[in-house]
C-alpha cells in the first residue's frame, strides 16, 4: 500500500528536510516520491507538522517492580468508564494496554523500559508484549550481582567479564546494560545505609567506581550501541551534584549515559541546605562530549517512585504518601516502591526548576534526553505539558508565578530565555534517542527507514498539539487519528543478540547449580514463551 | 478420543466453544474461577472483559486475597528465594506453609548461606503449641516460638513486643534463643504465606521486620498459597491494574476483594454462570443451584452437571507454559513433559471468545 502524507511541514533535521512537503510510505517503510505515483491513500497534513515517531529512552513501563507498584496502589488507578468498542483493556488505569495506547496518542512509537532485573526477564517481556501498538526495549541491570562482583574482586580477565555481560544481554533479550547505584544494593544487604562512588562493597572490597568502570568498558568493547546507562549513587540527597560531577568525570573519554540527572542536581546552599546545582552540572555536561544524560523532570502531583535503587528507596520510606511501601531485596538489585506526592512547596519547586534548568542550560539537544523517569518524576502523561514548558518562556513564567519565591531565588530558571524549537524537539525526542540506542531504522524520515511517523496539527496550545497527534503511523499502519486509537497492533521488543560464549554458559550453569540449587534452565526461556507472533526485533551490535 | 461435550453429549470443540460463548453472552452475572498458567489467565481476563465477568482463583482465592491485601493495604519488605538460600543465617517459618514449599524449606535446612559471614543457618517456627514445621533434613528440628494456644497474630505481636524489650502477659517460648540468634544474625528471613495465616498476622510480621530493620537487616520471603494463583494475580495486575477478585460488571475493571470473591458469589446465588478453568484433572462437583457450569479441565469424560465440558491439556505437561515459580520468585517457562493433542486453556478460551458477539451484554 502506498500512502502520501501531503503538504505538511516536515521536521527532519537528520536529513536536512525542514518545510512544506510530502512524505511517502510504501507498506512499512518511508520511500522516495514515486515517479508519477498515485497514492492508495492520501493524508492531508496541511497545517500540520510531520516528525518521526518519538522514542522514550527511559520509562518504567513494565516488569516486576512496576507491577508491584500497581499492586501496592489500587486506589490510584481506578478506571471510570466502559471500554471503547475496539481496544481491549485500554481504559484499565495503568495497565499495559493503556500504556501503549497513551504513548501512541502522543506520537511515541518506541519506549525503553530501563530497569529489567535479569531474573525477571521473562516476566518483563510478557508485560511488554501486552503493551500494544508501540515497540519496546529493555536494559538489563548488572552491578549488584554476586557473579559480577566476585569476578571483579578476583581480577577476572576483561574477556570473561565481557562474556558474562554478553550472556546476560542475550539471554534476557536486552538492548543495553544499566547499572543502578553500583554496589549499593549488595552493600545494603550487609546493612550499609549510604554509599558513594569510592566506597567499597563489604565482602568484595570492590568500589562503586570500579563496578561502573568495568561495566562501561565491557559494554564498549562488546559493541553494545547504547553506552552504559548509569543511575549514580546518592540519588535525591542534598549535595548529590558532587556525585554526579564525579561520575561525569569518570567517563574518561568513553561513552557514558547518566539517567535522570535532575535527581542529582542538588547543592547544599541556602538556609535549608538544598539548592540548585543545575548550572554547574549543565556546564560539566556541555564540556564532556562523551556523556549523555536524561532529565527525569519532576512535575507537580501524586505519583509513585519505582526504583531498583533499593538502598535509596529504603531510606525514602518515611516520605511515602500514602503511607505504604515495598522494599525488596532481590537477587541482584531488588527494588523499592514508594508513593510520593510532589507539592508546590520549597522542595518540589526546587526539583521542578532544576529539571527545567538542565533542559535549558545543556546546549546540545543530541545529548540531553526528554524523560520524567516515568513514573518517578511524574507519569509520562505529563509530556505534553512538559513540551510546552520547554517551548514557551511564557508558560514557564506562568507556573513560576505560583511557586514559592524562596525556592525560585535559589535557581536560575526565571532568568533563562531559551525556548526549544520544533527542530530541537525532533532531535531530542527522535533523532538523538535512535542514535543513542543504535536504532538505525528509525528516528528520522529518510528513505528506507521504518514508517514510524507522528503528524501534529498546529495549535497555539503546544500541550494540546503534542498531546493528541492528528495522525500516527507505526510500521506504516495508521494507528491514531485525531488523538484516538484507530488500529490495534502488536509491536516488538528490540534486542541485541550477541552469541554467548560456551565456556561462560557452562560456568554459569555450575554457578546456578551450586549456589541456587537450580540449573540454568530455570532462568532461560524460548521466544515462544511470549506467545506472540514476532515478539522480538533484532538490533545489531557495533562492529 | 472425545474432547468436548455439551451436557453428556460428545461434540466438536468448535461447537462446544460456540455453545459456551452463547451461554456467556446471555449470562447476567458470569464468574470465572481460574487455576491455570499465565497465558490461560491472560486469555481468561480478556474474555472476562468481553462478557462482564468477575474472576478469582479456584481453590485458594481467600488465602491469595490475604496476600494481595498485605500489598494493597500496607506494603511489605520482601526478599528473593535465591537470596534467602544464599544469605539467611536465621530462617523463621511463620505458621504452617503450604505443602508445595516444604521441599524448599528442607533445602534451606540442609544448606548454609554462602554469602553470609556466618556459615550456618538456625531455624525457628512460629506457631501455636504443637504446631509442626515441614520435615527438615539432616534430622534438624525448628525451635518453636509460641504463646501456648494464642493465634499466630498474637504470638507475632508478643515476639514484636519482647524484641522491643517489653513484657508480655504470656512470654513467647524459647524467646531467649530467638533473641540470641537475632543478635548474631546478619540477615534473618521470615517465611510467610497467606495459607494458614490471618491477615493481621501478616501485618504484625511486617511490623516486626520493620522494627528489626531500624538497626540491622531482615526481610520476609513470600511463599504464595498457590503458585498458579499468584501467577494469575501478577498477570491480572499488569492487564487490569488489579489483582484477582476483579470484575467487569460495569465494563471496566473494578477490584473488590469482598464483592468479587467468586466462591461467595456462587454461594450467595449471585452468579448465574460459572466458568471453571483448571490446569489439572477436575473432580465432578455437586450441583447446588441453577447456575450454569462450563468446565475446561483435563478430563476424558463430561463433568457431571456441566452444560459444557472441554478437555484441555495440563500446563507444562501436555504443552509448554509460563508459570509462577516460588523457587525463583518470578515467572518461569516450563517445557512439555508429555506432549499431547490436548489444547491449552488459552487456546480454548480464545476459541470461546471468538464466538462471543462483539455486543455481548455487560451486565451483573
Ligand atoms: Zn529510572
Amino acid at each position: 500500500m502506498l500512502t502520501k502524507i501531503s503538504g505538511g511541514d516536515i521536521i527532519d533535521p537528520v536529513n536536512g528536510r525542514l518545510g512544506k512537503g510530502d512524505l511517502w510510505i510504501r507498506d512499512d517503510k518511508i520511500v522516495a516520491a514515486p515517479a508519477g505515483g498515485a497514492a492508495d491513500r492520501t493524508i492531508d497534513a496541511a497545517g500540520c507538522i510531520v516528525m518521526a515517531g518519538a522514542i522514550d529512552i527511559h520509562s518504567h513501563i513494565g516488569g516486576g517492580n512496576v507491577n508491584t507498584a500497581r499492586l501496592l496502589l489500587p486506589e490510584q488507578h481506578a478506571a471510570h468508564q466502559a471500554r471503547p468498542a475496539t481496544t481491549p483493556l485500554s481504559n484499565a488505569g495503568w495497565s499495559t494496554f493503556q500504556t501503549g495506547c497513551l504513548y501512541a496518542k502522543m506520537g511515541f512509537t518506541t519506549v525503553v523500559e530501563p530497569a529489567m532485573s535479569p531474573g525477571a526477564a521473562l516476566h518483563t517481556h510478557l508485560e511488554l508484549a501486552d503493551i500494544p501498538i508501540i515497540d519496546k526495549a529493555t536494559l538489563a541491570i548488572l552491578g549488584n550481582d554476586d557473579f559480577l562482583l566476585s569476578m571483579i574482586r578476583d581480577d577476572a580477565p576483561s574477556k570473561m567479564i565481557e562474556d558474562y555481560v554478553a550472556w546476560t544481554v542475550a539471554s534476557t533479550r536486552a538492548l543495553g546494560v544499566k547499572v543502578i547505584n553500583a554496589g549499593a544494593a549488595a552493600a545494603f544487604k550487609e546493612n550499609v545505609r549510604t554509599f558513594s562512588l569510592d566506597e567499597v562493597v563489604p565482602s568484595y572490597g570492590v568500589s562503586s567506581r570500579k563496578i561502573v568502570k568495568t561495566l562501561q568498558a565491557a559494554v564498549d568493547s562488546l559493541g553494545v550501541p547504547h553506552p552504559l546507562h548509569v543511575h549514580c549513587n546518592n540519588l535525591g540527597s542534598p549535595g548529590s551534584a558532587d556525585t554526579a560531577a564525579a561520575t561525569i568525570a569518570a567517563a574518561e573519554g568513553l561513552p557514558l549515559h547518566l539517567a535522570h540527572l535532575q535527581f542529582y542536581g542538588y547543592g547544599t546552599e541556602g538556609k535549608r541546605r538544598f539548592s540548585s546545582a543545575a548550572a554547574r552540572l549543565a556546564e560539566l555536561v556541555n564540556a564532556t562530549p562523551e556523556v549523555t544524560i536524561d532529565i527525569g523532570q519532576v512535575m507537580f502531583g501524586q505519583t509513585v517512585t519505582v526504583s531498583s535503587d533499593v538502598m535509596r528507596q529504603f531510606s525514602a520510606r518515611g516520605s511515602a504518601h500514602p503511607k505504604k511501601s515495598v522494599i525488596h531485596d532481590g537477587d541482584g538489585n531488588g527494588g523499592g516502591i514508594v508513593p510520593y506526592s510532589y507539592g508546590k512547596d520549597f522542595y518540589g519547586t526546587m526539583q521542578w526548576a532544576i529539571g527545567l534548568e538542565l533542559f535549558l542550560l545543556i546546549d546540545d539537544p543530541w545529548r540531553v534526553f526528554f524523560t520524567t523517569d516515568h513514573p518517578n518524576g511524574a507519569p509520562f502523561t505529563v509530556y505534553p505539558a512538559l513540551f510546552e514548558l520547554l517551548m514557551s518562556r511564557e508558560a514557564r513564567a506562568e507556573t513560576i508565578a505560583e511557586l514559592p519565591k524562596s525556592a525560585m531565588a535559589l535557581s536560575t530558571l526565571a532568568s533563562i530565555d531559551r525556548e526549544y524549537t520544533f527542530e530541537e524537539i525532533a532531535i531530542m525526542t527522535r533523532a538523538a534517542p535512535a542514535k543513542l540506542l543504535g536504532l538505525t531504522d528509525r528516528g528520522h524520515l529518510g528513505v528506507g527507514v521504518t514508517a514510524d511517523i507522528a503528524v501534529y496539527r498546529r495549535d497555539e496550545n503546544i500541550a494540546k498539539m503534542l498531546g493528541q497527534a492528528a495522525y500516527v503511523f507505526k510500521d506504516g499502519d495508521l494507528v491514531v487519528q485525531d488523538g484516538e486509537i484507530t488500529h490495534y497492533r502488536w509491536g516488538k521488543a528490540l534486542r541485541l543478540n550477541p552469541s554467548p560464549d560456551k565456556a561462560m554458559v557452562r560456568r554459569l550453569d555450575d554457578y546456578h547449580q551450586q549456589r541456587y540449587g537450580l540449573s540454568l534452565d530455570w532462568f532461560n526461556f524460548p521466544d515462544s514463551a511470549i506467545a506472540r507472533e514476532q515478539p522480538f526485533g533484532e538490533v545489531a551490535c557495533r562492529m | 478420543m472425545a474432547v468436548a461435550w455439551i451436557g453428556n453429549r460428545e461434540t466438536l470443540v468448535e461447537r462446544a466453544a460456540a455453545h459456551a460463548a452463547a451461554l456467556l453472552g446471555s449470562s447476567r452475572c458470569p464468574v470465572f474461577s481460574l487455576d491455570t498458567d499465565i497465558h490461560g489467565t491472560r486469555a481468561a481476563i480478556a474474555l472476562a472483559e468481553r462478557v462482564g465477568a468477575a474472576y478469582d482463583h479456584a481453590a485458594d482465592g481467600a488465602a491469595l486475597s490475604r496476600e494481595t491485601a498485605l500489598f494493597t493495604d500496607k506494603g511489605a519488605m520482601t526478599v528473593a528465594p535465591g537470596e534467602t538460600r544464599r544469605r539467611a543465617d536465621v530462617v523463621v517459618i511463620v505458621g504452617e506453609l503450604p505443602q508445595i514449599h516444604h521441599e524448599f524449606v528442607g533445602e534451606l535446612a540442609e544448606t548454609v548461606p554462602d554469602l553470609s559471614a556466618k556459615n550456618q543457618r538456625e531455624i525457628f517456627l512460629v506457631g501455636s503449641k504443637g504446631a509442626s514445621a515441614p520435615p527438615l533434613n539432616n534430622g534438624r528440628t525448628a525451635t518453636l516460638l509460641s504463646c501456648g494456644e494464642a493465634s499466630l497474630g498474637a504470638t507475632l505481636a508478643a515476639m514484636r513486643a519482647q524484641c522491643r524489650g517489653r513484657r508480655t502477659s504470656q512470654p513467647v517460648s524459647n524467646f531467649d534463643d530467638f533473641a540470641k540468634a537475632l543478635e548474631a544474625a546478619h540477615f534473618p528471613v521470615f517465611l510467610f504465606s497467606g495459607g494458614a495465616t490471618e491477615g493481621l498476622a501478616l501485618e504484625m510480621l511486617q511490623g516486626l521486620i520493620a522494627d528489626l530493620n531500624r538497626k540491622s537487616r531482615a526481610s520476609g520471603l513470600h511463599l504464595p498459597a498457590n503458585e498458579n494463583g499468584w501467577g494469575s494475580a501478577l498477570a491480572s495486575t499488569w492487564m487490569t491494574g488489579f489483582p484477582l477478585r476483579t470484575g467487569f460488571a460495569r465494563g471496566f475493571p473494578e477490584f473488590d476483594p469482598w464483592r468479587y470473591d467468586v466462591a461467595r458469589m456462587i454461594a450467595a446465588g449471585e452468579a448465574d454462570l460459572h466458568l471453571r478453568i483448571s490446569s489439572s484433572i477436575v473432580q465432578p462437583q455437586k450441583k447446588k443451584n441453577r447456575m450454569a457450569l462450563i468446565v475446561l479441565a483435563k478430563t476424558q469424560e463430561p463433568i457431571a452437571g456441566a452444560a459444557v465440558t472441554i478437555a484441555i491439556g495440563e500446563a507444562g505437561v501436555d504443552h509448554e507454559a509460563v508459570v509462577y515459580s516460588s523457587r525463583t520468585g518470578s515467572l518461569r517457562s516450563v517445557d512439555v513433559r508429555a506432549a499431547s493433542e490436548l489444547p491449552s486453556a488459552a487456546t480454548v478460551i480464545r476459541l470461546v471468545a471468538s464466538h462471543v458477539s462483539a455486543e455481548a451484554a455487560l451486565s451483573c
